[in-house]
């Protein structure tokens, strides 16, 4: 079943250096099963997990002992388990590295690490073109290997797992029937790793593969050291079609060029671009008018893939722009804003939600995974004024709010007798003090005026008061029944 | 008959119940059949006259040819008639005066001859709970009138659904109302002790009809003596019950039950500059107020805002606060606060808009919310948060680019739909005549057009915009291009 394999790319990562006989992979040898146990926290009650549920899927073995899976097999995982498809051997795993915007993770064995010794690491094939022939590998329950043949028809730069995060994703066509336990499958190329499939749509028969040039480019960074993640450009963009709205930006009959629209603070672009500039040309490849550039194998491609595909995070980013009618050259480091930067989580997974209850007061800082409590259609029933903060962070940021505190329930309580109906409340200050976090809050509630809490929201009822002996006491008391009533970090 | 049920976003109705005990002393020729024809304006298509539609309700005479009835009868009138008992001819009226804020309008006939010699109603006082009732109308169910009876069941501050915004004193019975009672008298003593106007539509509640009593009557009486109609005035405040400890604690209040926390001050409103967060209301015009807001008031449980309720423009209140754990007393001139005004709905009223290169511009408030199925997060943010985010001191009126009638001049901008219009030609936009004066002048080559949250802004060549207006015109029907209000 081993083939040599000599065309051996070192460069690749050092996880493959000290790989020197690399093999071509095989199915049952290169694809181990990946089982997770997940329990995500609660946002309606934060000191409490959800209900555990089990996701099975495939992972690709790399070499160097190591598995590679989508992000969503992990996240939240309490338990993770690598399980050979031909033996049914197990093994406890462990997230090395987890990319939630990229959708990947790197497990290894937890504490057996010669568990993967018997199997034979993929190589990853980088060379993925239209029309090649790919082969889904997964298993039938009973440990038999099945290969399906899918056919590459093309690329988009489009969202994978979270909304928010735009990447390449190769499209192929061809059934693929799921086997029991595949939420995610490894995809080969003549037998190197050519990309993991994350979405299947039946009625299409089109599955969605997240390319190698975006799985090195994960590995890549892991291997440089502290994993720094994809650079965002942070703006805003309008494409310039309409030909009145051309001449106006003085945009020549051959320029394209995308019009920026908005400049998010704290990301790269965040003094280097301005709103109203217009982007001609990303490192040599000219923009189209729609936002597209000439991929030298996918064709037209959203210019996205330049700016957060491609390069790395410390990379030198040029573009040609046009700002206020001159046609110049920018140039500028591409960096990350952290996630952490936000003013609202755009996602939560691995911790609980930071909160702080004060008498039965419950306090949290505000997130997307909140919002979204409020049903498929957040966006239109989720409160008004907590979605205009979450379209418009700057509203609040220029306050020096590091993140949004809203009093998102009350618990019924001696201590909140009159409040039980107040909820999704923006909290201002407690205490005379102005409230950026939740620490804040945690501060704040050491300092009672005259043996009260004084809280102020936003809205009405602008100002409420607590009994600061009875709200410890209380908070005792739930600590008791519920166990924790603070988590700030 | 359609038309009483136009206005139910909560669920208003009318009733009419009879009792027949009175029935000696009924005087039924005062009551009248109110056929209205209205003509209600499309805000999707604010630039055509509207659609035809129309109604009926109750009326009864209330002095020598004045007639009292809801004003959600007769909104939107283009032609009423009012029919006598026994009497088939229908008799032409015009509107004296409209209230929509307590729900009541005043009519007379062109030609009072066929009432000559029939008495007037006389206004009663408000009726205890637990008397008989009896309501005269021409409800649906036949032609002629009809008469039901139940008793009072409650009396309290509630909602008046014809605005949606304005609160009143109501006083509930326990007689199904139905569509076409709507303005009829409700009779105690031979006396009218309320109009029946709302009640509860589908199986929520069963027996809860709604009438407007005495105070609100006698109130708009008073208040168009003078020929006008001045509206109700308002504190522009909102109040938050002191019922927590800590809250009576903190404040420095005994712990007797007396006050409440004044929460939200308008600031452009009545006691805007006087009252603020944190004040304590001790007592408003002398009367004790208690913690959950109530006075006593003749003997009553009656919300505080009753003393506001029965007051006029320019009338003041004394208020005695506390603030700073210090009593002290402040008094505030009482006014309309039109920002509110945002959230009701409005008639009588032709659509207000500016059709500029195929783009639509018209004013934000409830109607046109409604019409066109806002969705977007900027305008129901702007819609909602009007007042309490203090937009109307920057924006008295917001501009929404509400459609756009698709030509090559506008053939890239329907992604700019359901936006709220910033600035044109750098000048900021306050009001739709900003709008109208910034697009008419006649300065550079481009119309630029800012929208909120939105940093492409939108671009037209001036050049291309005659010809394009004329075309727009003629293919979509627009026979003028804006309607700024009525000339002032």
């Amino acid at each position: 079943m081993k083939q040599f394999s000599y065309t051996l790319i070192i460069s690749i990562s050092h996880l493959f250096v000290c790989y020197i006989d690399a093999f071509a992979a095989s199915a049952e040898k290169s694809v181990i099963r990946v089982n997770t146990t997940m329990q995500a926290f609660s946002l309606i009650q934060p000191w409490e997990k959800g209900a555990a549920s089990t996701r099975l899927g495939l992972g690709a073995v790399l070499p160097n002992n190591k598995v590679l899976v989508t992000a969503q097999m992990v996240t939240d995982a309490t338990y993770i388990e690598l399980e050979k498809p031909d033996s049914s051997e197990k093994t406890t795993a462990k997230v090395l590295t987890v990319d939630y915007e990229a959708n990947l993770a790197l497990l290894e064995p937890l504490n057996d690490k010669n568990f993967l010794s018997d199997r034979e690491p993929f190589l990853l094939n980088e060379k993925l073109s239209p029309s090649d022939e790919l082969e889904a590998w997964q298993f039938e329950s009973n440990g038999t290997p099945v290969s399906t043949k899918i056919t590459v028809s093309k690329a988009e730069v489009r969202k994978s797992f979270l909304d928010t995060s735009n990447f390449l994703q190769v499209q192929a066509n061809g059934p693929v029937q799921y086997r029991s336990g595949s939420f995610t499958l490894p995809v080969a190329k003549n037998k190197k790793l050519a990309g993991l499939l994350v979405s299947y749509s039946s009625k299409d028969q089109i599955s969605s593969i997240l390319p190698t040039s975006i799985i090195k480019h994960f590995l890549k960074d892991i291997e440089n050291g502290e994993y720094t993640g994809f650079p965002n450009l942070g703006i805003m963009y309008s494409q310039t079609l309409d030909e009145q709205f051309r001449q106006y930006l003085k945009l020549g009959k051959d320029d394209g060029g995308v019009f920026v629209s908005k400049v998010i603070e704290g990301a790269s672009a965040s003094g280097n671009l301005k709103s109203g500039d217009v982007i001609l040309e990303i490192n040599g490849n000219k923009i189209d008018s729609r936002g597209n550039y000439d991929d030298k194998v996918w064709g037209k491609l959203k210019f996205g893939n330049l700016v957060r595909g491609i390069p790395f995070t410390g990379d030198i980013i040029e573009m040609e722009i046009i700002r206020k009618g001159e046609r110049m050259k920018v140039s500028f480091e591409l960096i990350r804003r952290p996630t952490e930067d936000y003013l609202i989580d755009p996602y939560m997974f691995d911790r609980g939600p930071k909160f702080s209850i004060i008498g039965g007061l419950v306090f949290q800082e505000l997130s997307v995974p909140f919002l979204k409590l409020f049903g498929n259609d957040w966006r239109t029933r989720a409160p008004i004024k907590l979605l205009m903060a979450h379209a418009n962070p700057e509203m609040y940021e220029k306050q020096g709010n590091r993140k949004l505190v809203i009093m998102t329930r009350t618990i019924p309580t001696p201590a909140t007798l009159g409040y039980e109906r107040l909820s999704t409340l923006i909290v201002t200050k407690i205490n005379g003090v102005p409230v950026k976090d939740i620490k804040d809050v945690h501060e704040a509630s050491k300092s009672p005026i005259g043996g009260q809490h004084r809280i102020e929201f936003e809205s009405y009822p602008k100002l409420i008061f607590l009994d600061a002996s009875l709200s410890s006491r209380l908070n005792k008391a739930l600590e008791q029944r519920i166990g924790i009533t603070q988590r700030l970090d | 008959m359609k038309h009483l049920f136009l206005y139910l976003s909560l669920n208003l109705l009318i009733s009419c119940i009879a009792y027949a005990e009175e029935k000696n002393n009924s005087n039924y020729e005062a009551v009248v059949r109110i056929e209205n024809s209205s003509l209600n304006p499309d805000y999707k298509t604010p630039w055509n006259s509207g659609r035809d539609s129309g109604g009926n309700g109750t009326g009864w005479l209330v002095a020598e040819n004045k007639f009292l009835t809801n004003a959600h009868v007769v909104s939107n009138s283009r032609i009423v008639y009012i029919k006598k008992v026994g009497d088939a001819k229908p008799y032409r009226a015009r509107i004296v005066h409209i209230a929509h804020d307590c729900d009541l309008a005043m009519l007379e006939l062109e030609d009072p001859a066929a009432f000559e010699g029939v008495k007037p109603f006389d206004v009663g006082t408000l009726p205890q709970l637990d008397t008989t009732v009896k309501v005269i109308g021409y409800p649906i169910g036949g032609e002629r009138i009809s008469i039901t009876s139940g008793v009072v069941s409650r009396i309290d501050f509630l909602s008046y659904s014809h605005t949606s915004v304005d609160l009143h004193l109501t006083v509930q019975i326990d007689a199904a109302i139905n569509p076409g009672n709507s303005g009829g008298p409700v009779i105690q003593g031979g006396k009218v002790v309320g109009v029946a106007f709302q009640g509860y539509s589908g199986n929520i509640a069963q027996n809860t009809g709604y009438m407007i009593p005495p105070p609100v009557i006698k109130r708009f009486l008073k208040d168009v003596e003078d020929g006008n109609y001045d509206h109700y005035v308002d504190l522009s405040m909102s109040d938050f019950p002191l019922l927590n400890p800590s809250q009576r604690i903190a404040l420095g209040l005994p712990n007797d039950g007396i006050g409440i926390m004044v929460s939200n001050v308008e600031e452009d409103g009545s006691a805007g500059g006087i009252l603020k967060t944190g004040d304590v209301l001790l007592e408003i015009d002398g009367l004790t107020v208690k913690s959950n807001g109530l006075i006593n008031y003749g003997g009553e449980d009656v919300n505080m805002n009753e003393i506001v309720e029965r007051k006029f423009a320019g009338d003041v209140i004394d208020l005695k606060i506390w603030r700073n754990k210090q009593p002290m007393n402040k008094r505030v001139t009482l006014k309309r606060f039109m920002p509110y005004l945002i959230a009701a709905r409005k008639y009588d009223e032709k659509p207000r808009y500016v059709m500029f290169a195929g783009l639509v511009f018209q004013p934000l408030d409830r109607n046109l919310m409604a019409a066109h199925n806002m969705k977007s997060l900027q305008v129901r943010y702007h819609f909602d948060s009007y007042v309490s985010s203090n937009i109307y001191k920057e924006r008295p009126e917001v501009i929404v680019l509400t459609s756009i009638l698709p030509d090559s001049i506008n053939s890239y901008f329907n992604q700019f739909t359901q936006s709220i219009v910033d600035k044109v030609n750098g000048i900021t936009v306050k009001n739709l005549k900003d709008v109208h004066s910034a697009l008419s002048k006649n300065d550079g080559d481009y119309i630029v057009i800012n929208l909120l949250g939105n940093g492409r802004p939108i671009v037209i060549e001036k050049s291309k915009i005659e010809e394009a207006q004329k075309r727009i015109q003629s293919k979509y029907n627009v026979i003028n291009d804006n309607y700024l209000g009525p000339i002032e």
